[in-house]
């Protein structure tokens, strides 16, 4: 951060200019810098007792000058209210030797002056005075002249950046603030693969292509691909309401991992900010580019994987400005893997006034890609197909995001304001056939027909708009330093989402399962109070409350009729516009409702003792429902969370080496859990659930290091039955580690290397049917060659070459037509990336290369 | 005191498959055997003796089935007849997909060429395939039953045989024209519900056992199709145009008195 060597070194300013300040002047003017010095008026003889007759006086041989009082240059004065000059007169008594017996005060100048005086004096050294050439003793006056030095020039300003925000307080263990930092030297080949630097975080990939989202595991919870998780990016909600493939379907693919900063990962619902879809916690990206000026990358590696990285920073501005541009174009692995990706982000901060800033942010994302899906293990056993293979090529799809978020954050005093707006239009197209050929049943008022194919084609389109503020005041109570803080976030979606299944000889559609035209809105509002009882006791808390609004048209709201009118039979069509013996009737319906939810939410903290720190916290949750449920004034059945933690945390910096450690137990609960099903390829409503577990992480940062290490054990379980929730990882364990140290130089200019290792093992997960997944686990590496404005990096996945599951599953499908159906569970996967290098060779113009 | 606390990567890399393994999802899935046979009265190369219910003394000489794929579901048997698909996905215990022909004749166990699989949960209904292949495909030149023998009554004997599909001959032209689709032909192989009280478990064995004797019991001997004389020879039409085509169809597609299914916890013959 740029703060704190420019808090440094207007201290370090202080610290000198204050030393200076210290000395008092000379009658002299003194230089600056120079210490003054009390010395007799030029012409003020020393005056002594001693007879006039060839006498001759006490003179003085070498003296040190008193400076001026030091606790009168440290009270407060400013230019213009100048020190005082002050006078103190000392009577020296000397012997015949020259030695001083005895000092008195014959004018004083006060108590400090006059301390200053006789403590330089008791230094000097005399002659002894002369009478007929004899040593006699006499005595000295010494008049002292105190002046104070010039007011120095104040020193130029330091532009301190104003722009730094502070982050919202922290709610404990389970707060993670995860700096990038030198990891970025680990392989982490998209942005959401970062969120695995928390602990108890798994990412996978179904199968389900580039394009797609990936599945997120925390904390015991399967939260698809971000239903469970709140998501933002630089405070832009990202989570797509109403998305017919799951209600709060977050595709993070358009953000480049390059301009990830800082992460924070709040597992748990314990932040009153926290919103809709915060179930196992929320995640918010701090995007940015410490990197200034003109960077080009360009990356080659497996499986034809090529990649253009353009990011300019410019260097009169802060590390908040940025612009990125990317294309990338990879064949994947195996069959039917292939996809093509651009991707651009900006965003200007700027001043605003004396204590506020504003930010101007944007981001276009296009994605289209191909998927192989899942394979069933026997056919692969029994090689009917490669572990790589894929039944149905016509899997993947599209993904597109377009979004602009402005916001503004002001102080005033002990105030601090923030409003920011935001809109966006997301597009997903996607096509996956899990079942093959199982589940196009015969209706008797259908054609006679066979299996005509599961491929499921979902086009879901979005637009969301909406706000968010908050006005945050600090006051004193009890003696401490108190906050509190009000808060809003409204967003409005308009979304349309057609699902069908399509012909496998033709691809024509021959089937509507749903096709839905949603007006989504959500106003939330909370209130936190940060309360620091004691130095060491602070209490955070508050409430969220929302208030969930649907308006759902379903334009096939009507599939089948049990006596379909004989004279005018529907066949074929997928929504009727037909009741029982034929009544007529239009083929939509639409459905309206609205829900308020309150969640409250506190934390205990306690510490930090010695580095110690202890936390309590308690909130609840909720998860808005998919508007496919959505029934004319019924109220909406949310599901509700209620999570507990408690937390011991460590941190400490010591001279080279800054530990961080973190231990938190938690327990969740869910009152009506979301579980993934095969045949209806989305998350479906199931009983309530709840999760318990461990979570413990390390982080060790210094000179030439930087290392995380965590691991996670949880248990999930549904509350009627006792049963293990199915897919969820019990134990996740990984380390993310980089050495980083110049190592010779080359024309006078250093080259610096990096390496960095990513270890991850994910326990066996349980499936359906009593079953366990194989354990995963990865290796992977990079590194890196910089020297002036160029680096060469080498990075590699998967360095065992290890053939493994990335997903499994436990459910029945049937991808051979030509023989009975395949009706009863059994073992899917979804392979896993084998080995893969990528080299990439970038130059930086400018900047601070 | 660092010697004591000294923290192996290897360890805790073997404690996470271990800790991996606590608590179940429920149920689990097996690999089953299945075999077919004739009942356990027969003697193997012995002709087949029984009397129908017309009083005809049928003598089976030969007597083979074809069974494309045996199932077990969840679903409790009900006496109505479903319009909905021939198979619905998520109810599903055990499947063997794997067919045989097999000699009614013969009361020794004859495996499926293949092992099936199940899950542990309890299955309430059975399910005989009788197919060649995909059971929902209208044509189908699969030979399902084959037999040979002599039924008499009285002092008429009537020498048949009879070659049994189930294909275009099969398919029932709906009553309703608004539903055409209430008659498919995957219904016309499909032998359910067969009651059962079946929970499979690892390597045990389902048992199909198949009675001839209920085909023919419905039969009149005396309406069948000449086909030869001297000797006289007499054939089971494949089309269900007469009497005892129809009701030797009938037999071969009831779900009661013909097809039983058990579980042996090790695998059988």
């Amino acid at each position: 951060m740029r703060i704190a060597p420019s808090i440094a070194l207007v201290a370090w300013t202080t610290c000198v200019t204050h030393a200076a300040f210290a000395q008092p002047s000379s009658p002299e003017v003194p230089h600056a810098g120079e210490v003054p010095h009390a010395t007799p008026p030029a012409d003020a003889p020393a005056s002594d007792t001693v007879g006039a007759s060839d006498t001759r006086p006490a003179a003085v041989v070498s003296r040190v000058e008193p400076p001026y009082p030091p606790s009168r240059l440290e009270s407060e004065h400013g230019p213009d209210e100048p020190l005082p000059d002050v006078d103190v007169e000392l009577e020296v008594s000397i012997d015949e030797a020259g030695a001083i017996t005895s000092v008195k005060v014959l004018t004083s100048g006060g108590a400090e002056f006059d301390q200053q005086a006789t403590e330089a004096v008791q230094s000097w050294a005399f002659s002894p005075a002369l009478e007929n050439g004899r040593a006699i003793a006499s005595k000295l006056h010494i008049p002292m002249h105190f002046e104070p030095p010039p007011h120095p020039e104040p020193p130029p300003p330091i532009d301190v950046s104003v722009t730094a925000r502070r982050p919202p307080p922290s709610r404990g263990g389970g707060d993670y603030r995860i700096s990038i930092g030198q990891l970025d030297a680990v392989p982490h080949p998209t942005a959401a693969k970062l969120l695995e630097l928390a602990p108890s975080v798994f990412l996978m990939k179904d199968g389900g292509g580039e394009g797609h989202a990936e599945r997120v595991y925390l904390r015991g919870f399967d939260a698809r691909e971000g239903q469970d998780i709140e998501f933002s990016v630089n405070g832009i909600p990202i989570n797509e309401a109403g998305n017919y493939h799951g209600n709060g379907y977050a595709d993070l693919n358009f953000i480049i991992p390059e301009l990830v900063m800082n992460l924070r990962v709040l597992e748990g619902p314990f932040d009153p900010r926290q919103g809709n879809f915060a179930v196992a916690g929320s995640a918010d990206y701090d995007l940015g580019l410490k990197k200034r000026g003109l960077t080009a990358k360009l990356t080659y590696g497996a499986f034809n994987t090529s990649r253009l990285l353009l990011m300019w920073g410019p260097e009169a501005e802060t590390d908040r400005t940025y612009a990125a541009a990317e294309i990338n174009h990879t064949d994947g692995f195996g069959q039917n893997r292939d996809s093509s990706r651009a991707r651009a982000m900006g965003q200007y901060e700027g001043r605003l006034g004396d204590a506020g800033s504003f930010r101007v942010s944007t981001a276009a994302y296009f994605s289209e890609y191909h998927s192989a899906g899942l394979l069933r293990e026997d056919d692969v056993t029994a090689g009917k197909v490669g572990f790589y293979d894929t039944y149905d090529p016509r899997q993947g799809g599209s993904a597109a995001r377009i979004h602009t978020g402005v916001d503004f954050e002001t102080k005033h005093e002990q105030t601090v304001f923030g409003l920011q707006v935001f809109g966006a239009y997301t597009n997903l197209r996607l096509r996956e056939n899990l079942t093959g050929y199982l589940l196009d049943t015969q209706l008797a008022r259908q054609q006679p027909h066979e299996q005509r194919g599961d491929l499921i084609d979902l086009s879901d389109s979005g637009g969301m708009f909406g706000l968010r503020g908050f006005g945050r005041q600090g006051f004193e109570l009890f003696g401490q330093k108190q906050e509190a803080e009000v808060g809003l976030l409204a967003r409005g979606d308009l979304v349309g989402a057609t699902q069908q299944r399509d012909l496998a000889n033709t691809g024509a559609p021959y089937k509507t399962d749903a096709d839905l035209d949603s007006r989504l809105g959500d106003v939330g509002m909370y209130g936190d109070l940060s309360l620091r009882l004691l130095e060491w006791l602070v209490v955070r808390g508050g409430a969220h409350v929302d208030l969930f609004a649907y308006n759902v048209e379903d334009l096939c709201a009507v599939k089948d009729v049990s006596r379909p009118d004989s004279d005018n039979p529907p066949g074929d069509a997928a929504c009727l516009t037909q009741q029982r013996f034929g009544d007529y009737r239009e083929a939509n319906q639409r459905s309206s409702t609205a829900t308020i939810r309150a969640m409250p939410r506190v934390s205990v903290l306690l510490g930090p003792f010695t580095g110690f720190s202890f936390s309590a916290g308690y909130g609840q949750g909720v998860r808005s429902i998919d508007p496919s449920y959505i029934t004319q004034d019924v109220e909406t059945p949310f599901s509700s969370i209620d999570s507990f933690e408690t937390s011991a945390s460590y941190a400490k910096s010591f001279d080279a080496l800054a530990l961080a450690v973190q231990n938190v137990f938690f327990v969740t609960h869910v009152d009506k859990d979301q579980i993934f099903s095969e045949t209806e390829g989305r998350a479906t409503l199931a009983n309530g659930t709840t999760r318990a577990g461990w979570a413990a992480s390390v982080r060790a940062t210094g000179d030439f290091f930087d290392a995380s290490l965590s691991l996670s054990l949880v248990t999930s379980r549904f509350d009627d039955t006792g049963l293990v929730v199915p897919y969820v990882p019990d134990v996740v364990f990984r380390h993310d580690g980089a050495l980083f140290h110049d190592l010779f130089d080359l024309d006078d200019s250093p080259v610096r290397g990096r390496v960095g290792l990513g270890v991850g093992v994910v326990g066996a997960r349980a499936l359906p049917y009593g079953q366990r997944s194989d354990v995963i686990a990865t290796l992977d590496a990079g590194t890196s060659l910089a020297w002036r404005f160029l680096e060469l990096e080498v990075q590699g996945t998967n360095l065992m070459n290890l053939q493994y599951r990335e997903s499994e599953f436990n459910y029945a499908s049937d991808f051979d037509p030509s023989n009975p159906e395949t009706l009863v569970p059994a073992r899917h996967f979804a392979a896993g990336q084998p080995l893969g290098i990528f080299v990439s060779l970038s130059g930086t113009l400018g900047g601070n290369s | 005191m660092i010697r004591r606390y000294k923290f192996h990567a290897l360890t805790v890399l073997l404690l996470v498959p271990a800790a991996s393994c606590i608590g179940s999802t429920g149920g689990d899935l097996v690999e089953i055997d299945a075999y077919a046979a004739g009942p356990t009265t027969l003697v193997k190369g012995q002709p087949y003796r029984f009397t129908n219910d017309r009083g005809f003394d049928v003598t089976l000489d030969a007597a083979k089935i074809h069974i494309g794929a045996l199932y077990l579901n969840q679903s409790v048997p009900t006496s109505v007849a479903s319009d909905t698909s021939c198979f619905l996905a998520g109810i599903y215990v055990a499947e063997l997909t794997s067919g045989r022909d097999v000699d009614v004749l013969d009361p020794t166990l004859q495996p499926f060429p293949t092992t099936g699989f199940a899950t542990t949960e309890r299955a309430r209904t059975a399910e005989v395939w009788l197919s060649g292949g995909d059971v929902e495909t209208r044509s189908d030149p699969t030979i399902i039953v084959s037999v040979r023998g002599t039924a008499v009554s009285g002092t008429e004997s009537y020498p048949f045989e009879a070659a049994i599909t189930i294909s275009d001959n099969r398919v029932v032209t709906p009553p309703d024209p608004a539903l055409p689709g209430a008659k498919p032909i995957c219904k016309q192989r499909i032998v359910s519900p067969i009651s059962v009280d079946i929970t499979p478990s690892e390597r045990g064995s389902l048992v199909v056992r198949v009675d001839p004797a209920g085909w023919f019991g419905n039969v009149d001997f005396s309406e069948l199709e000449q086909v030869g004389d001297n000797p006289s020879r007499y054939r089971f039409r494949d089309d269900g145009t007469d009497q005892p085509s129809r009701a030797l169809y009938a037999g071969i597609r009831a779900n009661a008195g013909v097809y039983a299914l058990s579980w042996e916890d090790s695998s059988g013959g």
